[in-house]
């Protein structure tokens, strides 16, 4: 049995903690530690910000998309927006490629989805948006909510 | 838990506790913060205590990016203390270990770094 859950919301930075915290009542049923739960909150605010700050440039009447699917040992995320897209796929996945550095973020957002999740997909037309789509598996497996 | 800074002093050094969630909405609040204190007070070395850190992204890690530069600058120490396995591996990932340390407590950094109180 699949579970799943979809979220519209503007692209406001604030917005972040409202898709983090989306993600912890799903998964909140199941019996997994602090430091796996932590690791999708983590995803999920690297992607969102992703979506809000480069492909939206903070353009807060446009629109984030999250869909969540929990399978029996992996949860998917997909993260979308239609905003300018990536260029290059490749060199946004290098650590510390950043193209705002004024922002003083790392530049490390797609790297650490890349390496706490099980497996990601970067989907970009430039100019139509991006698509993330993330795979993670989940221990244990215990569904205590049936 | 709330989310709030806290900053404490020691000789030539400051103290930055962070607690709660250190994400894209705190970020520019904190630095503000800690660049009163480095203002006022001009530390050389700074410690980041993340013991009741309940979050973290390159936000956060950019965060502690810029304020390496700036004690760089002034030849101080950075490091970190407080780290769980998760805030431990975020940190890892971004590669932050090559440029500073995780030290058991502010008392064995100082041992460390010969720094005396």
């Amino acid at each position: 049995m699949s579970n799943s859950f979809e979220l519209k919301f503007k692209a406001n930075i604030t917005n972040e903690l409202l898709a983090r915290n989306s993600i912890t009542a799903f998964l909140s049923p199941l019996n997994i530690d602090f430091e796996e739960l932590n690791e999708f909150k983590t995803i999920v605010s690297e992607a969102v910000s992703n979506a809000i700050i480069h492909g939206y440039k903070f353009d807060g009447n446009k629109d984030v998309y999250m869909k969540v699917t929990m399978y029996e040992d992996e949860v998917e995320l997909i993260i979308k927006d239609f905003g300018v897209g990536i260029e290059n796929v490749e060199s946004a996945k290098r650590p510390h490629y950043t193209t705002r550095p004024d922002l003083e973020r790392a530049g490390m957002g797609l790297t650490i989805i890349e390496t706490l999740s099980d497996d990601l997909k970067i989907h970009s037309i430039p100019g139509m948006g991006v698509r993330l789509i993330v795979r993670k598996k989940i221990h244990p497996l215990t569904y205590v909510n049936e | 838990m709330d989310n709030k800074i806290k900053i404490t002093s020691f000789e030539e050094g400051m103290v930055v506790k962070i607690s709660g969630d250190l994400d894209s909405s705190k970020c520019f609040l904190y630095k503000e913060k800690i660049h009163e204190y480095m203002r006022t007070y001009g530390p050389r070395h700074l410690i980041w205590d993340f013991k009741d850190l309940t979050f973290i992204d390159s936000a956060g890690i950019g965060l502690i990016l810029g304020r390496y530069n700036e004690i760089e600058r002034v030849k101080g120490t950075m490091g970190l203390i407080g780290l769980n396995a998760y805030s431990r591996k975020v940190i890892s990932i971004s590669g932050l270990f090559s440029l500073m340390k995780e030290y058991s407590s502010l008392k064995s950094f100082l041992k460390e770094e010969k720094i005396s109180i």
